[in-house]
């Protein structure tokens, strides 16, 4: 068994063109062209696809499409340098195997499961993360045991390296995807239990106790996140140029893009600049008007948030009436002050910003905000005073309102209430723009209520440049950061419609469902993501075999009736905590999890009950009253069963040539849909 | 445990388990083994009838607090519009569909049917009088105000027989006495009250039954065993909430075996498991022969028709009297049937009118006959369902599911076409169309449609069939919405081709079949009603029950999060009067809530100093403080929890009045950390004694001034708080805007009548 063999496994059979990574793919071709995109993912995992394109000599000029030919490069190099990391997973479970005090049997099966895992072997080899995702996870395992077996040398050059690579270890992995903080949680509970172990040993001095918490804090806590951290400085380092998720992020950080105008902006805004205003708040839109009214309340001119640039954004900002709003003849401009009284133009119709006690559209506790006379017909409720929250940039907070990076809130002169876009969608009428209305809640706080000017253009003023424009680096990781969480968590099943590829977790432990990861047209090559079901099925099982064995032992134990030695007892919790308790961090979390839900997620919990599988056969094999053929006999059927399932399933992995009606032998579930198209209906 | 275990052991294992607790312990217990009688009860007969007359006090507080003009406000509030409506189902026998079991509402039934309510109110909304409508509601509310009051004198006794000092056991009752959120609640016509009772019925069971543990299988050991399972078997009857009254049980039943299990216990493995199969039998057994039963009497009583009909399956259905499902008839070919569409109940319809060529967005169309959702019966809505064969028509066979068929349009003569052409309003889905039979039959293959029955079985039937129509050429399904067309469609609905066939909003029904005479359908439909098994019924219903509940995740302006309950951070509005600018606000009391949420922090932190200072070999508690604290405290902290934290976990909409269980256990935990914290020592034993049991020694809590002191000043402020907002509680009197702006101490408190 050697990196080499399971190397061979996973990447022969490499000229083959699926589809899956349609997706991913694009992401490596953002970071060579540097432009930047949004995802919901971290970004280490997608900038090593793009480091493999690098090396490969792909210029990011093939988009990626679903299905179609991959152009003259060295694509087959991508899906190598993916596959290795599926391939990797086969030695460390090896070796994580051996440090759990497996038999020399029992850490060859451990590798052998996962080397003739199907679903592992077919993931691996497209260019997806979930190859990175799972290989991170298993070298955590492996780096969390390897540290285990230093506890009784605590301080040492060895105890040290493997809780540093533990640290680096869940840094790498949460950088992939936020799958990542499962097993991350798991580190957390032992630690948290080996530190509680420690606390009870009243000989240890209390400086050495402290010494183990400061170790942990600084290799469990500050590592990781510095790794986290490093990713994403990384990804805006490569990342300079204006690109697709550009929307997604501040405007300031917009400014800093190539390719992006706001850096042109003159930088403080007078009386008589025409601007774009922004809401804060995460997703927040564009103040917008357009000449359609109200069909209900005041029924004056509609007041939204749009998200698309549009010269409907455009606004001037000018003078509370009673005082002089010629600005054309302005000699110089009056630059805006925090307290100032304004009113904002809308280019497009002339109409003033304005606000009333009439109940808005849809949140009817609030009130509503419209657009209503111009430069003539005019009243006190068109007028709002300028509130200066923050200044984002190394600028002095000295209440000046400067594009892009000051923050402000809009009050209402008359009533008090704060203009205000959360999120919430107009009706038809209103094109399903967002709402704008005026809170008088007075949340100051509130970011849905802080604005900033976006675009900003005076004559009058000189253009603003790069270096005016600088956003903070915490700043743009934490709105990425929120960004990524809402996004993933807008990733609700619709009840109205059955996605074909989503599944229940509940189908998952006993593979009541496979996924078509291509066309499934007789002249393709057909891909179909399916564990090997002897792996999977003997994995499940052994979740409830040790389950009823640790009962069966723990009632033993309470009636005095010791069937196994202390340190083989001992042996059998920790392993129960740490593959049955990882097993658990990665599976319950999806069956609460609101949002969409695919048969790959289970893959880093499957690890789990594979070492659990082999731990269990030794655990049953290697006792006294098993003799020494018995024991041969069942490592032999063992293998036989999972190595000639494997290669019974072989073409499912490595592609179906021809028509996939051939294929009705592995129809081996109802469920499954490799031959006749269905939905996957089986619950369990 | 140490009660049971012979004094032999005794020595030996008391080191063990207490290693250096109170050093002083072991010599005590020597000289304590002189006390030979066996000490019956740890309280004097003049403490007992003080407590008696402390506990008949707060009955009667309880009692007033819960009737205090219970016959105001005489309208309908809040939520008494279901379920003061489901009591008139019941009474009149028609079918309804609830999330809720049914006990409750039977009770609240029965309660009507005594006082000669006959149930022809059916509580519409908000604000309907009871005066004008004649309805007996202060009977009605008779019934929970009454438990609601009676939960009081329960949760006395079960501290008292958990062994607290009478201060501790009147401080919980007095604080549940005058919280208005329980006030509120439970003198309405809602379930809350009931479920509150049950509860604490269950854990006053639960607790004597504990206390009967030395003389197990004791007439009075099953006695309290069986109350246990009874109480549960109510609390689960009321609303699925109980599950977590269970899941309390089951937690200190499982401790309770664990420790019987112990070698140490001498109980042979055949003891062990008759311990064993009584609880089973007592707390799984019983409880479900309870709660099943109640569904039994819920399908006996409830044999009409009704508006939970549409919840149910066609076989449910056909149980019930008067109800369409059992008068279908079955649909053969050559009929002309209309078909209506489930979701908005228009009728496919067409008429002669061309699609424009060219829309207003300059899409082209095919410009042929219009097809149509149409609200209202016409002659245009008939269709003539053939087979998708013109040379054999197989008129007068019974049309199957999975059929291919075609639909011709009665009055224009032309058969209905789906195609890819992009339909008026939606560029996605295909435009429907028909296709006049006098052209020729080149088009066949584009009228043709699979009929795909989704539920009535597998024969084609007027209203027991819901089914979809699949255009077999382009696998679209026949599909509309509520987007009307423009002026040249009539502003009638869009019907069109969806290419997702799985949307259930594609699914139609056919409500009758023209020309059948009346004849023919009385002897069709002059079938009885159908028999079906209860249990088959109950599995349905319980699934509905469980499916509907899961999904009831629409926004409530009310809803709140159940971080926000212990802290009281929003409030519900029950009901409002505009002319006497009256108004129920539903909020606990405020000042006693946040002193109980004070009270749990208290004790996860004794918790939290014990563990930790256990583990450094250091013994802070004397032991049986200690014991007192984790099995009584401890258990109603474990109710806590569990009536409170698997609410998280709940994606439905979550309001503040499913705290109230929870509340309950806090205002409790409350009480036992107040004489945790002021009494010292405690009063032991309280368990009866039995055969095996070793002479025990006498302790006695002593209970100093102040502890009477503070737990005056909590009440006091409990009690302050409670008036202070009885207004909105009761709904008696109107609050004057500066009033209700004082009392808005949170400013999410959305009180009406503010400005």
């Amino acid at each position: 068994m050697s990196i080499t063999d399971a190397m061979l496994i996973f990447c022969s059979a490499l000229s083959i063109d699926p589809r899956s990574q349609a997706h991913f793919g694009k992401f490596g071709s953002y970071y060579i062209k540097g432009e930047f995109y949004f995802d919901v993912h971290p970004p280490l995992g997608k900038m090593l696809v793009g480091l493999s394109g690098a090396l490969a000599g792909y210029d990011g000029s093939f988009a990626f499409e679903s299905g179609a030919e991959y152009p003259d490069m060295n694509f087959g190099f991508m899906r190598v340098f993916n596959a290795f990391f599926g391939a990797v997973m086969v030695p460390l479970a090896y070796f994580t195997a051996q440090e759990l005090k497996m038999s020399r049997t029992a850490c060859i099966f451990a590798a052998f499961l996962i080397l003739c895992d199907n679903a592992y072997l077919t993931i691996s080899r497209f260019i997806l993360l979930d190859s990175m995702l799972l290989a991170f996870t298993c070298f955590v395992v492996f780096c969390l045991a390897k540290f285990r077996n230093e506890r009784h040398d605590a301080f040492s050059l060895d105890w040290w390296l493997w809780l540093a690579m533990t640290g680096v270890a869940i840094g790498l992995v949460s950088s992939v995807k936020w799958v990542g903080l499962f097993v991350t949680a798991l580190v957390g509970l032992y630690t948290i239990e080996d530190l509680w172990d420690l606390f009870g040993d009243l000989s240890m001095p209390k400086t050495t106790y402290l010494k183990h918490w400061i170790a942990r804090a600084a290799c469990l806590i500050a590592l990781p996140f510095s790794v986290y951290v490093a990713s994403f400085a990384i990804h805006f380092a490569i990342l300079q140029n204006s690109g697709s998720g550009d929307a997604q992020m501040s405007s300031l950080f917009q400014a800093g893009l190539r390719g992006n105008q706001f850096m042109s902006n003159p930088l403080e805004v007078a009386y008589g600049s025409k601007v774009t205003v922004k809401n804060t708040g995460y997703g927040g839109g564009l103040l917008h008007s357009h000449v359609q009214t109200y069909p209900e309340g005041s029924g004056q001119q509609q007041v939204t948030c749009y998200h698309h640039k549009d010269t409907n954004n455009n606004w001037f900002i000018k003078r509370a009436h009673g005082e002089s709003f010629d600005f054309a003849n302005e000699e110089k401009p009056q630059i805006i002050r925090d307290g100032d009284v304004v009113r904002f133009v809308h280019e497009g119709t002339g109409r003033n910003l304005h606000s009333h006690r009439i109940k808005a559209p849809v949140t009817t506790g609030q009130f509503e905000v419209s657009a209503y006379g111009d430069d003539n017909v005019h009243d006190l409720n068109d007028e709002w005073r300028i509130e200066i929250v923050d200044e984002q940039s190394s600028h002095p907070r000295d209440g000046t309102m400067r594009s892009l990076s000051t923050t402000f809130r809009v009050r209402h002169r008359v009533v008090g209430c704060l203009l205000t876009a959360e999120n919430i969608n107009l009706p038809q009428w209103g094109f399903r723009q967002i709402e704008v209305y005026c809170d008088q809640r007075n949340r100051t706080t509130s970011p849905h209520s802080i604005w900033n000017i976006e675009q900003h253009w005076n004559e009058k003023l000189p253009a603003g440049g790069e270096s005016q424009y600088k956003s903070k680096f915490w700043r743009d990781f934490w709105h990425l950061n929120v960004a990524m969480m809402t996004s993933n968590n807008a990733l609700i099943p619709d009840p109205d419609k059955e996605d074909l590829l989503a599944s229940n977790p509940s189908q998952w432990p006993l593979l009541a469902v496979g996924l078509r990861m291509c066309g499934w047209g007789d002249d393709k090559i057909k891909f179909y993501l399916l564990g090997n079901p002897i792996v999977w099925w003997g994995g499940t099982l052994s979740v409830l075999a040790f389950v009823s064995t640790l009962g069966y032992y723990v009632i033993r134990r309470q009636r005095k009736l010791q069937d196994i030695s202390g340190a083989e007892w001992e042996q059998f919790q920790y392993a129960g905590k740490v593959l049955v308790g990882g097993w658990f961090l990665h599976y319950a979390p999806f069956c609460i999890m609101g949002r969409v839900t695919y048969l790959h997620h289970y893959f880093p919990a499957l690890y789990f009950t594979l070492l659990l599988f082999s731990f269990l056969m030794d655990h049953f094999l290697f006792r006294p009253s098993v003799s020494a053929r018995t024991r041969a006999a069942v490592w032999t059927v063992a293998f036989v069963a999972v190595g000639g399932t494997f290669l019974y399933f072989w073409d499912i992995s490595y592609g179906i040539r021809g028509p996939a009606s051939q294929m009705g032998h592995l129809q081996w579930r109802k469920a499954w849909n490799i031959v006749d198209e269905h939905t996957p209906s089986s619950f369990i | 445990m140490t009660d049971m275990a012979g004094p032999s052991e005794n020595t030996t294992l008391r080191q063990r388990t207490t290693a250096s607790s109170k050093p002083e312990y072991p010599t005590k217990l020597t000289e304590d083994v002189e006390v030979k009688e066996v000490v019956t009860s740890v309280f004097t007969p003049a403490e007992q009838k003080q407590s008696l007359t402390v506990l008949a006090g707060l009955t009667v507080l309880a009692l007033i607090s819960r009737f205090y003009k219970i016959n105001e406000p005489d309208e309908v509030v809040f939520d008494e519009v279901h379920f003061g409506k489901f009591a008139s189902y019941y009474i009149q026998g028609t079918y309804f569909f609830d999330v809720h079991p049914p006990l409750a509402k039977m009770m609240l039934a029965a309660m009507g049917y005594f006082i000669g309510y006959d149930g022809h109110f059916l509580f519409d909304n908000i604000g309907d009088s009871y005066v004008t409508n004649n309805v007996p509601y202060i009977g009605l509310r008779a019934l929970p105000a009454f438990l609601g009051a009676m939960t009081v004198p329960i949760v006395y006794m079960t501290l008292r027989e958990a062994g607290y000092p009478i201060v501790t056991c009147a401080l919980a009752a007095f604080f549940i006495t005058f919280d208005n959120m329980l006030v509120t609640q439970t003198r309405l016509i809602l379930l809350d009250s009931m479920l509150v009772f049950f509860i604490v019925c269950s854990i006053y069971s639960y607790v004597r039954f504990h206390k009967t543990r030395n003389n197990p299988f004791s007439v009075q050991w099953w006695t309290w065993l069986l109350a246990t399972g009874v109480s549960i078997a109510l609390t689960t009857s009321v609303k699925m909430v109980g599950l977590l009254t269970v899941a309390t049980i089951g937690v200190a039943v499982l401790c309770d075996l664990w420790v019987l299990l112990d070698i140490r216990r001498r109980l042979t493995m055949q003891e062990f498991m008759r311990h064993f199969w009584a609880r089973a039998f007592a707390l799984i057994f019983v409880p479900m022969v309870i709660y099943l039963f109640w569904f039994y009497v819920h399908f006996a009583v409830l044999t009409h028709s009704g508006p939970g009909d549409d919840f149910m399956s066609s076989e449910f259905q056909e149980t019930l009297h008067g109800n369409t499902m059992a008068d279908g008839l079955y649909i053969k070919y050559g009929d002309n049937i209309t078909i209506r569409h489930k979701d908005t109940s228009v009728y496919l319809h067409s008429h002669p009118h061309n699609y424009p060529r060219r829309y207003e967005d300059a899409r082209i169309s095919s410009a042929g006959q219009q097809v149509t959702g149409y609200a209202h019966a016409d002659p245009n809505n008939i269709w003539h369902i053939t087979s998708d064969d013109p040379s054999n028509p197989k008129t007068g066979e019974q049309v199957m599911n999975k059929d291919v068929i075609r639909l011709l349009h009665v009055s224009t003569s032309s058969w209905l076409l789906a195609h890819d052409v992009a339909s008026p309003t939606m560029s996605t889905n295909e435009e429907i169309t028909t296709y006049s039979t006098e052209e020729d039959g080149s088009r066949l293959n584009e009228t043709t449609f699979q009929i795909m029955l989704d539920s009535g079985g597998d024969k084609f039937r007027t209203m027991a069939s819901a089914f979809k129509l699949i255009h077999v050429d382009t696998k679209v399904a026949v599909w509309t919405h509520p987007q009307k067309l423009p002026e040249w469609g009539f502003e009638q609905q869009e019907v069109n081709g969806n290419k997702n066939i799985l949307q259930k909003t594609t699914l139609w029904w056919s409500d009758s079949v023209e020309g059948k005479d009346a004849e023919e359908i009385e002897q069709e439909a002059a079938k009885p009603v159908k028999k079906r098994s209860f249990f088959l019924k109950y599995v349905e219903l319980q699934g509905k029950m469980f499916s509907h509940n899961a999904g009831l995740t629409g926004k409530h302006p009310y809803q709140s999060q159940p971080i926000e309950w212990p802290f009281l951070t929003k409030g519900i509005s029950f009901w409002t009067q505009n002319d006497t600018r009256k108004q129920i606000y539903l909020l606990g009391n405020p000042l006693g809530m946040w002193i109980a949420a004070g009270g749990l922090a208290v004790i996860v932190g004794i918790v939290g100093a014990d563990v930790l200072s256990r583990r450094r070999g250091y013994y802070p508690l004397n032991q049986d403080v200690q014991r007192r604290f984790y099995s009584a405290t401890g258990f109603f902290f474990v109710g806590w929890a569990l009536h409170y934290l698997p609410f998280f976990l709940m994606g439905r909409a979550l309001f503040l009045h499913h705290y109230m269980p929870a509340q309950v256990f806090s205002y409790m935990i409350l009480a036992t950390a107040h004489g945790f914290i002021f009494v010292e020592g405690v009063d032991a034993p309280i368990s009866e004694p039995g055969p095996e049991v070793r002479p025990r020694r006498l302790q006695r809590a002593v209970v100093p001034t102040l502890a009477y002191i503070s737990a005056a000043i909590l009440a006091a402020i409990h009690l302050a708080s409670f008036l202070y907002f009885a207004p909105l509680a009761y709904g008696t009197s109107a609050i004057d805007v500066p009033g209700l702006a004082r009392r808005r101490l949170l400013s999410q408190w959305e009180f009406h009548f503010a400005k």
